[in-house]
């Protein structure tokens, strides 16, 4: 009898060895010795012919060749379950160098990108975001600025004119003015206002009829120069990078006194003198200077007991340095290949 | 205005290279734009001496010089030109020479001599031709045989000067002269000028006073009025280094009078001008506003009639010239000139600005007399050229001066602390120490107590008149790179931007997600683009703001329609071959209250889109598909629930640039939020397209009064909703927005949303009808519900949707 159990595992293990190629195959040699009808079953069936005292003992041996057959069984079906995935993945291969498919991704213009990182750094020192008409009144564009008629610095800023009052305006400045005679009198002012501009200059490669600026203006009780050149320091660094040279040189505007025209070193040649920069190592990015007294007094506010610094700065110039672009016009162009360069 | 160096060093002694005289200049507030050499390029071109000269043996025209450059060793130079002669010495490039024409010198063979350099002809140098003589202006430049060989030719060529072009500012018309760049360079530098003595040798028996009426009759546009009368005049040119002189300040030489008179308004700013005293009627000059219409025959010949209100100066008769802009034709010096008078004035800069801005006339004078002239230097400048003519020989000088100068002006003060000027500043400097830059300027600085002052500003700072001034004076000369960097102190700030501009941020980057890229055009516009538009006759639209001075004919309007540069934006797209655009822009458009213009104009803020071309980029997984209206409407939807814009309706509409049956109207109660539309045939065909486009049109502050302000989630249901789809057969002219109305509002408490999810025409629903089919949603907060209770809510749906349109249910 223990003869006949050994040489049915044997031989069962030899059949899932050798001929169970596939699952079905499996099944069959199970069925064949652990079915209903199979040898297992038939043996175990066997064992009430076996003397009493037999039974526990062979019993235990066949059961003990019955859980082996199970396990070579389930063995060999993960192995087959293993091959037939592998065989099936390997049917299923894609082109995975075909490439994606892709939706419309749209892209804001790089102005935009420019204005909202501009206005980023300023929010994040506290300035406020500020509009006015573009359509403007003189008053405000040029004579609350301390720039009276026929002041020659009006030269500097040819304008569209509407009637002999009313004017495309030529500079964001207006909001400066505008903003301050919102406000209470002598009460503390940190803004900036980013905005269209209209000059009658022709269009090339670095002048535009319309373009875009940034004014910025802070006031308060003790404001210094010093304060400017941090602040603007502080903003260049932060727009271009920690490395850039910056360096202020005097300067003319009739609404502020002392003026400062702020250079950066140039991002192309680095100071060393290019094409970019005229040879001079330095780029003109910004002009500023600390609020001339007339300019408060015009919006009511006391020069003898605040004082503040302005600033205006030209978003394409920023953008064209930025991005490294050589021609202004492809601002205002709109041409797709340029404006889905920008993410 | 531009000088050059020769000239400054006339007056004082410095070592600074041209450069970096340049700087100390540009960084001190007195700009240098340009440092110009004359001898640009002209490094490797020296002194030579032909020593032979003798015929190619393989040419008739070329020669074969032995020149001596100095070196140990003469150079072989092959030329063509035909004036050079043995014992001539000439300016020779050598090897690696780059001349001024842009031209290289490198190591040739002509016809089979070897050639080291080249000899250089006077337009090669770059040298002025109209100042030569007819025989140096062709061929080789021939120096005097006397000039040292193997030297600089730049030299030996006079050509060693160079020029500093300035891009001074406006508050400095004290710089705007010699003198005054000469009082920068000692303030930097430390140098003491050597200012020449100024005087006039008064050799004639005449008096000026007897001689010459002068008046003024417009005190409040000339606030002084001098003059001398200089006889017996000899016209002719000037000395060679004054002429060299006016050359570097860009002013041609023309006779000494005339010469002497620009030389002084350089040297000293002050603008001049002399009169041929026997074409003077009257021997009277007045200073008196011209009347209306009056003629004032300038020096360029040309008939100007006054507008009324120019200053003008005016003999007995009639204007002899626009002050301080242009003198008149009549008493302008010629070769016959005897007897001149020489005027000196200080004239009203606005007005001079008005009159040679109205003319179109900027000359050295105007531009002087816009940015401000010393009222005290008249009678000096008179010295100056009476005395410059005299020394020339040119004249005899009368006695004494007319001089007219009703008020006389006071010199300015200004007080100040030194801790005012610290405040303003950020710095810690002594009250010495600024008392010792602003006497290094010029001004006279009294002590008023303990660091308090009062300084008196020089006559010729016009610009200097408060404390700030006083601290920009300070600042420019101790040197802005000399104070600290710091930030403003103060209350912490609260940083913000207006709802509007946050609604408009999240615009743009919503339609960037939905695909969209964004545009930014130019404001302005041109009435034929209405046309193109099919903008009707009577449309506000065309009421556009028209510009008084548009810098083209091109565009003389401001915008009133985001619409048209839209349009005109895709089709220089498509001229690029850019076929699928999608573009959008977020600006202005300007609508008057009324035409002509008398106050400021509404600006509304549009958002405009426009869509053609693929639905998906080109790729070898997409079908290719054309967008068509839905895809256009789809993206103005799914941009409305990004901004939280709900329960709005959607009705067919009407727009003059868009197709009739292609149209519609987004709103909420009665505003407008949205018109989405095809664009119409004709003005597709007006803009020169073929393509089919697709537009929308929004206002931004309607859009932001209609977006939900505040935003609550909602809790996840806790009992499981029902689905139930259903077709509904309807007429093809029922619009699907109404059949979804009557959906809503039938589908009993339990409902929960709605999706139309099919559209199907055709046989299986027969003619005139159309099928659409809806995924409908039910759900409740309190319970699962029941078959029965959905099956009722739908046939409640399919009995009113019966009623109301005749639908009937598609099995």
């Amino acid at each position: 009898m223990e003869e006949k159990i050994a040489r049915l595992k044997q031989a069962a293990a030899e059949k899932i060895r050798q001929h169970a190629d596939t699952l079905s195959a499996l099944n069959d040699v199970r069925v064949e010795f652990l079915g209903k009808k199979g040898e297992f079953t038939t043996l175990l069936r066997g064992l009430k012919e076996l003397a009493q005292e037999e039974r526990p003992r062979i019993g235990q041996i066949v059961n003990e060749a019955r859980g082996q057959i199970e396990a070579l069984l389930e063995k060999k079906k993960e192995e087959l379950r293993v091959r037939d995935m592998e065989e099936k993945l390997a049917n299923e291969k894609l082109d995975v160098t075909l490439p994606g498919r892709h939706q419309w991704q749209g892209h804001l213009h790089p102005l935009t990108l420019t204005l909202d990182r501009i206005k980023a750094i300023f929010m994040d020192m506290g300035f406020t975001v500020e509009e006015g008409p573009e359509i403007e009144r003189d008053y405000f564009n040029f004579e609350a600025l301390n720039l009276p008629k026929d002041h020659p610095a009006r030269d500097m800023q040819d304008s569209f004119y509407i009637t002999e009052e009313i004017l495309m305006r030529t500079q964001t400045s207006p909001v400066q003015a505008r903003t301050m005679q919102a406000h209470e009198p002598n009460t503390p002012i940190r803004m900036i206002a980013p905005g269209r501009v209209y000059r009658r200059d022709d269009y090339d490669a670095t002048h535009s009829p319309m373009f875009t600026q940034v004014e910025g203006l802070v006031i308060d009780k003790g404001v210094r120069f010093s304060d400017l050149k941090g602040t603007l320091e502080l903003f260049l660094h932060r727009i271009f990078n920690d490395n850039i040279g910056v360096r202020f040189r005097p300067s003319f505007f009739p609404f502020t006194e002392p003026s400062a025209e702020v250079d950066i070193s140039c991002v192309m040649c680095h100071g060393k003198g290019c094409r970019v920069c005229k040879g001079t190592g330095w780029l003109e990015i910004l002009g500023a200077g600390m609020v001339h007294p007339h300019v408060l007094e015009m919006s009511g506010y006391d020069p003898k007991q605040v004082s503040g610094f302005a600033f205006g700065l030209g978003v394409e110039r920023i953008a064209m340095l930025s991005y490294g672009i050589d021609d202004l016009r492809l601002f205002y162009d709109n041409d797709l290949r340029f404006l889905r360069q920008f993410e | 205005m531009q000088v050059s160096i020769q000239w400054l060093k006339d007056y004082i002694d410095f070592d600074e290279t041209p450069e970096q005289l340049a700087d100390l200049l540009t960084m001190a507030g007195v700009p240098v734009e340009n440092v110009v050499r004359a001898d640009e390029g002209l490094d490797k071109v020296v002194t030579g001496k032909l020593v032979e000269v003798v015929p190619h043996p393989d040419s008739d025209h070329l020669q074969v010089c032995t020149v001596d450059v100095g070196e140990k060793e003469p150079l072989t130079i092959v030329t063509g030109a035909p004036n050079v002669k043995q014992g001539q010495v000439v300016p020779v490039a050598l090897v690696g020479a780059h001349l001024p024409n842009g031209q290289k010198i490198s190591k040739g063979k002509l016809r089979g001599v070897a050639s080291m350099g080249m000899l250089c002809s006077a337009d090669e140098l770059k040298m002025e031709l109209a100042n030569l003589p007819e025989e140096q202006k062709t061929g080789i430049y021939i120096l005097p045989d006397d000039t040292p060989v193997g030297q600089p030719a730049a030299k030996a060529l006079g050509l060693d000067d160079c020029v500093l072009e300035f891009e001074l500012t406006a508050n400095r018309g004290d710089c705007f002269s010699v003198f005054g760049i000469v009082r920068e360079i000692a303030v930097l530098t430390g140098k003491t000028p050597h200012w020449p003595e100024i005087g006039a040798k008064e050799d004639d028996e005449a008096r000026a006073d007897d001689m010459v009426i002068i008046a003024i009759d417009a005190p409040d546009l000339c606030s002084r009025f001098s003059a001398r009368v200089l006889k017996n005049v000899k016209i002719g040119p000037s000395p060679e280094w004054m002429q060299k002189r006016l050359e570097g300040a860009g002013i041609r030489a023309i006779n000494n009078v005339v010469d002497v008179t620009n030389f002084v308004m350089v040297e000293l700013g002050q603008p001049m001008h002399a009169y041929d005293y026997d074409e003077v009627k009257g021997h009277s000059l007045t200073a008196r506003r011209a009347a209306e219409g009056e003629n004032v025959h300038t020096l360029d010949d040309s008939s100007r009639l006054a507008k009324g209100g120019e200053l003008v100066i005016a003999d007995a008769e009639k204007p002899a010239g626009l002050a301080g802009v242009m003198g008149g034709l009549e008493t302008e010096i010629t070769e016959k000139t005897t007897t001149v008078v020489l005027e000196a004035a200080s004239f009203n800069g606005p007005s001079i600005r008005r009159t040679s801005r109205a003319l179109g006339l900027h000359s050295e004078a105007s531009g002087r007399f816009e940015r401000g002239v010393d009222v005290t230097g008249t009678v000096r400048a008179l010295d100056r050229a009476a005395q410059l003519l005299a020394e020339m020989g040119a004249c005899t000088v009368t006695k004494g001066f007319v001089d007219v100068y009703p008020v006389q002006k006071e010199a300015a003060t200004v007080s100040f602390t030194a801790a005012e000027v610290n405040g303003r500043l950020g710095t810690e400097l002594s009250g010495a120490k600024m008392k010792e830059i602003l006497e290094s300027l010029g001004f006279v600085v009294e002590e008023k107590g303990q660091e308090a002052y009062r300084a008196t500003v020089p006559s010729w700072r016009g610009d200097v008149s408060c404390m700030e001034d006083i601290s920009e004076e300070v600042a420019r000369i101790y040197g802005f790179d000399n104070i600290s960097s710091t930030t403003p102190r103060g209350a912490v700030m609260e940083a913000r931007q207006s709802a509007r501009q946050a609604f408009s941020d999240k615009i743009r980057r919503v339609l960037a997600s939905l695909g969209m890229d964004e545009a930014r055009s130019f404001a302005f516009t041109h009435p034929s683009l209405f046309d193109k538009l099919n903008v009707p006759e009577d449309s506000e639209l065309r009421c556009a703001i028209p510009i008084m001075n548009p810098l083209t004919d091109e565009y003389p309007l401001v915008r009133t329609t985001l619409l048209t540069n839209l349009m005109e934006n895709a089709v220089r797209n498509f001229s690029r071959k850019n076929e699928d655009v999608r573009l959008f822009e977020i600006a202005p458009v300007f609508l008057p209250k009324a035409l002509p213009v008398t106050e400021q104009p509404d600006e509304v803020l549009k958002l405009a889109g426009i869509l053609t071309g693929r639905r998906a980029p080109v790729g070898w997984g997409q079908d290719g598909a054309m967008i068509d209206f839905y895809d256009a409407k789809g993206v103005v939807e799914q941009l409305f629930a990004s901004l939280a814009i709900s329960r709005y309706t959607v009705e067919p509409g009407e727009h003059f640039a868009l197709h009739p049956g292609k149209t519609v109207v987004f709103k909420k109660g009665k505003d407008v939020l949205a018109v989405v539309g095809e664009v119409h045939p004709a003005v597709q065909e007006a803009f020169g397209v073929t393509k089919k486009l697709y537009v929308f049109e929004m206002d931004v502050a309607t859009l932001l009064a209609s977006a939900a302000k505040n935003f609550t989630s909602q809790q996840l249901p806790k009992y499981p909703g029902v689905s139930r789809d259903l077709a509904l057969i309807v007429s093809s002219e029922t619009n699907a927005a109404d059949v979804e109305r009557v959906i809503k509002k039938n589908a009993g408490p339990y409902f929960k949303d709605v999706t139309l999810f099919d559209l199907y025409t055709g046989a299986q629903v027969g003619e005139g009808k159309k099928s659409l089919a809806f995924a409908l949603r039910f759900q409740s907060g309190e319970k699962t519900l029941t078959d029965e209770e959905v099956d009722a809510a739908v046939k409640k749906i399919v009995e009113a949707a019966g009623k109301e349109f005749g639908a009937e249910l598609r099995m």
